[in-house]
């Protein structure tokens, strides 16, 4: 145990991952497994009565140092989750994604070829904007991702890509419910 | 073996145990009870009274009588919401050093742990004479909102009853602890704790002999008291009709009126309408009159009806914060006396859709989880004192003494001695200022205890050795917006131009919920003087 506080505490320049020692795309699950499965052994509880003052403060010390490397995991994990996910490079078929999530049947005349996926057609700000303009498509909400396809040609005016897909959702808030 | 005694240090009532072989005992005062009010009364002729026959001198008395000392604990007197809380109260409070209130009946000044501690020995005298033996140790529960300075002071309060406090944990940590000690399973549960003063919900997952709290939050000003002094207030104003005369001026008749009150919420809790008099109310004519009242039970939850909505906003956050959706969560546990009214479960059987578990006592499981902790930090472990265990203890009761295992039997003693860990968390974010007026964090919510991380910090002038840094608690990015906790002091720092010298300060908060500071120069390693000075804790000279 001692031996254990000692690596820890010594390795200040380890990544929460590397702390917790579990893979650095772990999801929350494996994250909490490994924190408990530390805690069951090293939690300062457990050695009050066991160990001088000296030694205890050491277990304190490199048990609260793996707490944060949780805290610090957790909190990273929760907020990448929130956020659309972003795969930039090839992801086949995802021009399609503004169409078939409402149901037109036109592909972006302007779309480039599906092999190098919607991420060729705008910056990597724009893309931001557009998927999040997905999100609203997929919500049933045609205004939010109109704004949010305006914002992503704010970002990138030349895509042609993307006032296409411009095009599709005003014709679709004309059209009316 | 030191016996540890676990106790429920609440606003309005109290409740301690201790983890026997075979189960929790209740600590009983003098009537056989096994809660407590935790009433300080300095009577006129002279002494301390404690606990149910303090109770008594609320009428003749109501100056000299200390109720809800709690509310007061570690407060900053100049903080809002306690200068509205005083509004509430018949006794004198004034401030006194750093900012803390003094209690004061007739010429005796006291702090408020002051108050705190007579209500704890009064605990630990009842336990001494019921168990016969000694007590030193004691684990104290506070709400999971509380402050560091709150914290301080409720051990500050322990220490002067003569209890080494091992532990302070968090309400609804020790209510989960008492529900899932020994049940062996994984699981997540929700605490609703609304007792008289205070309110919290906790998500817990209990996965075995682990209790990792997940989220937590709470009003610390937001309790069965306020439901008490809402219907207190329709009383007086049909008192002011009726009679001609407004009770709001005499602290007895508001007093008479708050225990009208309290009766009338328990009785509706059971019953559809309520209807009476309210006798003995003092005229200033000389004469006694009596209050007629008529409420009905759809009456009281109309007029309750903000504080509940409050309650249940803050249950639908917590879930959030902890990523769950409410259905994910498998039992609701109610704890304190305010869950007993029908509309807090009916909401929350809304909200998770499903009926919480009423099957605990709401003011005793506290005081049980603070036991089974106590047990456990003693070394004395306990096998069948939470509640999953109590049936297991009939099959095995010939076996769980302390050790474990019976005597020359083949099973390691060790196997048998499951700890509880308890994964707690820290109830709000830590910040310091920054240049600019905004609040950078340092610790979030939330965040397991014990923790400690690291920030540098440099010098911004020439030949500067000290550093002040103001710390606050709160979710705001503005420091402004944030709850002042205290200031940061770095001395002695060696003179060196400005920006050259870094100082890694380490915040801990301690599994009390406590934080420490600690300073050392990034380079050279050497440690440097740190202190955080609290604002409303008690300081070192305060008693005598």
């Amino acid at each position: 145990m001692l031996l254990w506080a000692r690596r820890i505490t010594g390795m200040k320049q380890l990544t929460p991952h590397q702390l917790l020692e579990i893979a650095p795309d772990a999801g929350l699950d494996v994250a909490q497994e490994a924190f408990h499965k530390i805690a069951r052994l090293a939690h300062p509880d457990l050695h009050r009565t066991g160990l001088d003052p000296e030694d205890l403060e050491l277990v304190t010390t490199a048990y609260a140092m793996i707490a944060n490397a949780y805290q610090t995991y957790r909190t990273h994990v929760m907020a990448t989750q929130r956020l659309p996910k972003i795969d930039v490079g090839v992801e086949p078929g995802a021009a399609n994604a503004v169409a078939s999530a409402n149901a037109v049947p036109a592909t972006p005349s302007g779309a480039p070829p599906v092999t190098t996926g919607v991420a060729g057609a705008m910056s990597s700000k724009a893309l931001i904007y557009y998927r999040k303009a997905e999100l609203c498509l997929k919500r049933g909400d045609l205004r939010g991702a109109m704004l949010q396809l305006k914002m992503a040609i704010g970002t990138d005016p030349g895509s042609t890509f993307l006032r296409t897909a411009l095009h599709e959702v005003e014709a679709e808030v004309l059209k009316g419910p | 073996m030191a016996i540890a005694l676990g106790i429920d240090l609440g606003t309005t009532n109290s409740c301690a145990a201790v983890a026997t072989p075979t189960g929790v005992e209740f600590i009983l005062g003098s009537r056989a009870e096994r809660v407590h009010p935790s009433i300080v009364a300095f009577p006129g002729s002279g002494g301390v009274v404690v606990g149910a026959d303090a109770k008594r001198y609320r009428l003749t008395e109501p100056t000299s009588v200390i109720h809800s000392a709690k509310r007061f604990i570690g407060q900053n007197i100049r903080a809002p919401l306690v200068q509205l809380a005083l509004t509430g109260i018949r006794y004198k409070v004034t401030e006194g050093p750093n900012q803390q209130p003094i209690v004061t009946v007739r010429d005796r000044r006291m702090t408020m742990p002051e108050i705190s501690s007579h209500v704890l020995l009064y605990l630990k005298r009842c336990a001494e004479r019921q168990l016969g033996n000694a007590i030193s140790d004691a684990v104290i529960t506070v709400p999971a909102n509380f402050t560091d300075a709150q914290r301080t002071a409720t051990k500050e309060a322990g220490r002067l009853a003569g209890l080494d406090v091992s532990r302070l944990i968090n309400e609804p940590t020790a209510a989960a602890l008492a529900y899932g000690f020994g049940r062996n399973q994984d699981q997540v549960i929700c605490v609703f704790d609304f007792g008289g003063g205070t309110f919290d919900v906790s998500i817990l997952r209990i996965n075995g002999e682990i209790f990792e709290v997940l989220a937590s939050d709470g009003d610390f000003f937001l309790g069965g008291d306020d439901l008490d002094r809402a219907l207190a207030e329709v009383l007086a104003a049909e008192c002011s009709r009726h009679l001609n005369f407004d009770p709001r001026q005499s602290p007895v008749l508001m007093m008479k009126l708050m225990m009208g009150a309290e009766a009338i919420k328990i009785h509706l809790s059971e019953n559809d309408a309520a209807e009476g008099e309210i006798d003995g109310i003092d005229l200033p004519n000389g004469q006694v009159g009596s209050l007629p009242f008529a409420l009905s039970r759809q009456q009281f939850e109309e007029l309750i009806g903000g504080y509940i909505n409050r309650t249940i906003e803050v249950t639908k956050q917590v879930i959030a914060q902890a990523g769950l959706s409410p259905t994910a969560i498998s039992d609701i546990l109610c704890v304190g006396g305010s869950t007993r009214i029908p509309v807090v479960r009916h909401r929350l059987a809304e909200v998770f859709r499903r009926e919480p578990n009423i099957s605990i006592n709401p003011d005793e499981v506290v005081a049980q989880g603070a036991a089974i902790q106590a047990g456990s930090l003693s070394g004395a472990i306990i096998a069948g004192t939470g509640m999953g265990a109590r049936d297991a203890v009939i099959t095995q009761a010939h076996s769980p003494l302390i050790y474990g295992g019976p005597a020359g039997g083949r099973a390691k003693p060790q196997a048998a001695l499951v700890r509880p860990i308890l994964l707690d968390v820290n109830p709000s974010t830590l910040a310091i200022q920054t240049a600019g007026g905004y609040a950078e964090r340092l610790l979030d919510k939330n965040s397991p205890i014990p923790i400690e991380r690291s920030r540098v910090f440099t010098t911004a002038r020439d030949n500067q050795t000290r550093v002040e840094i103001d710390c606050c608690r709160g979710e705001s990015r503005r420091y402004s917006e944030n709850e002042p906790l205290g200031k940061l002091v770095l001395e002695e720092l060696p003179a060196k131009p400005r920006g050259d010298l870094k100082i890694e300060v380490s915040f801990r908060v301690d599994a009390d919920g406590i934080l420490h500071v600690k300073a050392a120069d990034a380079e050279s390693g050497q440690r440097q003087e740190a202190s955080l000075h609290v604002i409303g804790a008690p300081t070192a000279g305060d008693q005598a």
